[in-house]
């Protein structure tokens, strides 16, 4: 009996202990020195407004800035201070993220605001029956100021938009040049162009193979983060397609890629490894494990892994050149990267209203070159002057015209992504043999057929 | 009990309406939670329904059961998770009684600070452990490679869990090392509660200590293998995070379980009914399992 | 016999080097989080590892502990849609307060009710007692993975999603408790049962003065049990928790690590958070955990 008793004071001590700390602070009504700093957090009464909610709650991936708490603290509240309308916000993973707002829509506890691509927020979510159809917030000077591209991408049809784009980017490679250089294989890129040849690369990866010995650049597949860089990384190599022009249907089974599939599996330097995904990979490309990383992109150019260490610089400072993928012309097709809000459709006109007005305030006001800029990604809308001042982005803008065809919008996306990175897997497990590859590429090809 | 002399009948009611309002508290959390989704998932096992709240769920009848018969990566998942449990039951088993019997004995300090060192991995708590062994046996700087790259085991580093040969193994040996402090805590006590002269007088007779093991020790401390049993069957199959956290059913379906599965099903296909007929036919093997287990209980 | 008492230290000695070599194993995990959470970026990332850290840094729990922040609580106040909120904290603090919120009570709730429903199942001969009981034993070996989609569109229902109720409540509904309870129960003399209804002790009474003083043995022990399953219960917490602010430990943990995947030195210091307090409540309660654990399995 006593020792139960001691049990339950041992429990009780470990409660009072965690309540400990706010027993100092528990106040009935939160001091003033305290709740500076969340205004939003403190004592919110729900539903002030019957015509706008007086809460919102956003949902961001990590876009860039978009995943820092301090960066998107100080544009939402610009926003609250101009509107009254308090913003909570929840911050995403691409690991976990999809399967997080899944559950939250089987529960119907979805957020009001998303902030992702149209390849989740149209052609899956919105698809699927969860988004509101924000088609009224596009006037026409809108539609001639945003990108064509990006424009086109957020519409499921001519009258129906579930995302107002922010900001886009080309997705591409990134490449240790100290590595390159210690290998002799800087001989293989043109830094000036920030493109090469298929031959070009694979030659480069052997002699960063020779110099460093086991993998050098990872063909990751552990799940779905990241894999426009796997993508683009098969698609270009001998100028295979992922879908057909019309995006009805998935291509990915064509010779082309089995070739390339082919080749990356018979490179010594490059390992297929499905205990990776995008993030992880460009992890160890930042600590210098890997030379390459094809999970790349300006923001990370910008602020390699969101380490604040420094633009363009590995962890132990080594430089960062971005590159096109490489083809077999050195013309890359290049995978385009859309982000925006949606409004998820939680049947409550007031929600909706407030998540709307949030929407103009990000992406269609002065306070947009903010938004912009805390993304690390081109604006979508054309007008606004973000980075006239950053050489980086400058030098960035060579990629851009190398943007290829949006296709992320294809019917059945979300199953076919799923089907992509098995079939990665299954072609890393496999003999290599073409045949085994062949194999694994048709069958996931036709499970990603079956969505559409 | 049941040849008592008759109940009166007020007695009987009294016993009734107390039972009920005994049960009440937890039958309340039981059924709202167990059962009743037990029961819609059973239902929704029978229609075609998925995320799209465009397309309304359609009864299909026994589809969904057919087509997991014809789905590799299913059965795949159902071998592996029979797999887990038909390995990691026994091993914990075996592992915790030689334990057991090499530490019972021992100084009680001595003994004590073995049993701690073996349930640790218990308290850590499963997704700490889980972190930690995924560092352990990171392919580019794990220190699993390093040291048997340094005793001369391997020669060039091996992605463990990238591997479909390695990769469940990989997940079992985490899973025993979390799984095997109960049992020897239960083990030590047992074996201690075994009445020393039995023993002694055995060995007089000239028994080995093998013998001795099995004759006397053996059928005293099997209540206690049972309930190790029970709950070892239990604690396999609610691996989930590890598989989660790990590999995500990977490479090429290498670790996953349906249990992993289903939650794949639901949230990466969309396809709930699907997902819920597969939890139907888990139920149906685990609840064989069960009674098997009961059986085996009720005869000793 | 000569040799007969030499193999047998021969086997003793290599017994215990075996074991030693075991307890390393065990033991290196835990190790590795507590030494890793306190090296540097540039000691975790070394080719080479540092089996003992050459240079301590508190870098890993200073990002930690600022890289997200939320109120330490929130407690809505009743009939009103205001809610009183504490200071705001690093987040990981918070997710402590949930975790340890929801391990508490839900060992609680389960304690209560189980005993009750346990005592019932063995001691009261109610109608329909046997169905019960055979659905409890059906459904305590049931991933709940199995009931994953009925079970979140329930809690949603109810308006418990992202809250820390969603996941006690169907810890309390398990129903291993109830079972174990019951084996408990059994033990309890008809007599004494007897002796108090005789007294006109009413049925309560009867519970709260005779049957718990009895079972409280039993209650310590699945009180101990539902805490660390609680606490580890990894699944249930994913799949109901999604605000930054209700998190549990584990889950933030897990969240850490989809979001800085390499970065092991704060994942470390993560993993130790989580840990750490409750080794120390097991270091310090060891022999009443496993005193708890042996009384779990004295009826099998």
């Amino acid at each position: 009996m006593k020792k139960l008793l001691a049990l339950a004071l041992a429990m009780v001590m470990v409660l009072g202990l965690a309540a400990c700390g706010g027993t100092v602070t528990s106040t009935e009504t939160p001091a003033p020195a305290e709740t500076a700093t969340t205004p939003a957090d403190t004592a919110a009464p729900a539903d002030a407004a019957p015509a706008t909610a007086s809460a919102i709650t956003l949902w961001t991936y990590p876009i860039g800035g978009w995943g820092n708490e301090e960066t998107v603290k100080a544009l939402t509240d610009a926003f609250t201070a101009e509107t009254g309308i308090a913003v909570t916000v929840e911050y995403l993973t691409y690991a976990d993220g999809d399967d997080k707002v899944n559950t939250a829509l089987t529960a119907n506890q979805a957020p009001d605001l998303i902030m992702e691509g149209p390849e989740r927020l149209v052609s899956n979510w919105g698809a699927n029956g969860y988004m509101v159809n924000i088609a009224d917030l596009f006037d026409a000077a809108d539609k001639s100021e945003l990108n064509a591209a990006a424009l086109d991408a957020c519409f499921a049809d001519a009258n129906t938009a579930y995302e107002y784009p922010l900001v886009m980017t080309a997705h591409c490679m990134g490449i240790n040049l100290n590595a390159f250089k210690e290998a002799g294989a800087d001989q293989y890129i043109n830094t000036e162009t920030h493109t090469w040849t298929t031959e070009q690369f694979i030659s480069a990866v052997n002699a960063l193979e020779a110099k460093f010995g086991g993998t050098v650049g990872a063909v990751y597949c552990s799940g779905q983060g990241g894999d426009q860089g796997t993508r683009a990384l098969v698609n270009n190599l001998y100028g295979g397609t992922f879908t057909n022009a019309e995006h009805t249907q998935y291509t990915w089974d064509d010779a082309k890629n089995i070739q390339a599939l082919k080749e990356l599996y018979d490179l010594k330097g490059i390992a297929f490894d499905p205990s990776l995904v995008g993030g992880d990979e460009i992890a160890l490309f930042y600590n210098g494990t890997l030379k390459m990383a094809f999970c790349w992109n300006i923001a990370q150019q910008l602020n390699p892994n969101s380490a604040d260490t420094g633009a363009e610089k590995t962890a132990n400072g080594d430089d960062i050149v971005f590159m096109a993928f490489p083809s077999e012309d050195g013309n890359a097709k290049l995978q385009g990267g859309i982000w925006g809000f949606g409004i998820f459709d939680n049947g409550d006109q007031g929600r909706i209203d407030a998540a709307k007005q949030f929407i103009q305030f990000m992406c269609d006001s002065d306070h947009t070159v903010d938004a912009v800029r805390a993304a690390n990604f081109f604006p979508a809308r054309t007008t606004v002057d973000a980075w006239s001042d950053n050489p980086i982005m400058g030098e960035y803008n060579k990629l851009m015209p190398m943007l290829g065809d949006y296709y992320q919008v294809t019917t059945g996306w979300a199953q076919a992504r799923t089907a992509w990175w098995n079939m990665l897997q299954q072609v890393g497990q496999s003999d290599g043999s073409e045949a085994a590859i062949k194999a694994a590429v048709d069958q996931f090809c036709a499970e990603a057929n079956a969505g559409t | 009990m049941a040849n008592q002399p008759s109940m009166s009948r007020a007695l009987a009611r009294r016993e009734n309406i107390a039972g009920y309002l005994f049960m009440l508290p937890s039958l309340i959390f039981f059924v709202g939670f167990v059962v009743i989704p037990m029961v819609l998932c059973v239902y929704t096992s029978f229609f075609d329904s998925n995320m799209n709240q465009n397309t309304p769920d359609v009864f299909i009848g026994f589809a969904n059961y057919a087509e997991l018969w014809k789905d590799p990566v299913f059965i795949k998942a159902l071998k592996n998770t029979f797999i887990i449990v038909f390995v990691s039951v026994p091993v914990v088993c075996i592992f915790s009684l030689w334990v057991a019997s090499a530490i019972y004995r021992m100084k009680d300090s001595i003994m004590s600070l073995f049993r701690i060192i073996f349930y640790l991995p218990v308290v850590t708590g499963s997704v700490a452990v889980t972190v930690v062994w995924k560092w352990i046996y990171n392919n580019y700087y794990g220190v699993l490679n390093y040291l048997l790259k340094g005793m001369g085991v391997i020669d060039q580093n091996i992605n463990w869990l990238g591997d479909q040969r390695f990769a469940l193994w990989g997940i079992i040996i985490i899973l025993l090392t979390t799984s095997v402090g109960q049992p020897i805590v239960l083990y030590v006590s047992a074996l201690g509660n075994v009445d020393a002269t039995l023993v002694e007088a055995a060995e007089v007779d000239g028994a080995s200590d093998l013998q001795s093991f099995w004759k006397i020790r053996w059928p005293l401390i099997m209540p206690t293998t049972l309930y190790i049993l029970v709950i070892t069957t239990i604690n396999s199959f609610q691996c989930f995070a590890l598989i989660q956290l790990l590999t995500s059913g990977g490479p090429n379906y290498a670790t996953e379980t349906v249990m992993y599965y289903i939650y794949y099903t639901a949230f990466k296909l969309y396809r709930f009914g699907y997902g819920n007929a597969m939890g139907v036919i888990l139920a149906i093997f685990i609840g064989l399992l069960s009674a098997v287990q009961f059986r085996l209980a009720k005869e000793t | 016999m000569n040799t007969g008492v030499k193999k047998i230290t021969a086997y003793k000695v290599l017994s215990i080097i075996l074991l030693i070599i075991f307890a390393i194993l065990f033991a290196f995990p835990l190790y590795w989080i507590l030494t890793g959470a306190l090296k540097t970026p540039a000691a975790i990332n070394a080719a080479s590892p540092e089996w003992f850290p050459h240079e301590f840094t508190l870098r890993n729990f200073q990002v930690l502990f600022t890289k997200r922040s939320a109120p330490l609580y929130e407690l809505p106040i009743p009939f009103t849609k205001l809610k009183v909120v504490g200071a705001t904290v690093p987040a990981a603090v918070r997710w402590l307060v949930n975790t340890v919120f929801m391990a508490v009570m839900a060992m609680v709730l389960t304690c209560i009710t189980a005993a009750a429903a346990g005592y019932a199942l063995a001691k009261k001969r109610f109608r329909g007692r046997y169905l019960i009981f055979s659905l409890i034993v059906a459904a305590m070996a049931l991933p709940k993975q199995v009931i994953l989609i009925p079970l979140i569109r329930e809690i949603s229902s109810l308006g418990l999603y992202d809250n820390i109720w969603a996941v006690i409540f169907p810890t309390v509904g398990w129903p291993f408790g109830v079972f174990l309870m019951k084996q408990f129960s059994e033990g309890i003399p008809g007599e004494m049962l007897e002796a108090a209804r005789i007294d006109g002790a009413s049925e309560l009474r009867t519970f709260t003065s005779v049957v718990v003083p009895i079972i409280k043995p039993g209650i310590g022990a699945l009180a101990i049990f539902t805490f660390i399953n609680s606490w580890n219960d990894y699944f249930m917490q994913l799949i109901m928790l999604t605000s930054n602010a209700n998190l549990t430990i584990s889950l933030g943990i897990a969240t850490m690590q989809a979001e800085n995947s390499t970065d092991y030195g704060l994942i470390m210091a993560g993993a130790a958070l989580a840990s750490v307090p409750i080794i120390i409540v097991f270091l310090l309660f060891q022999k009443y955990f496993t005193q708890g654990i042996t009384m779990g399995a004295v009826k099998g």
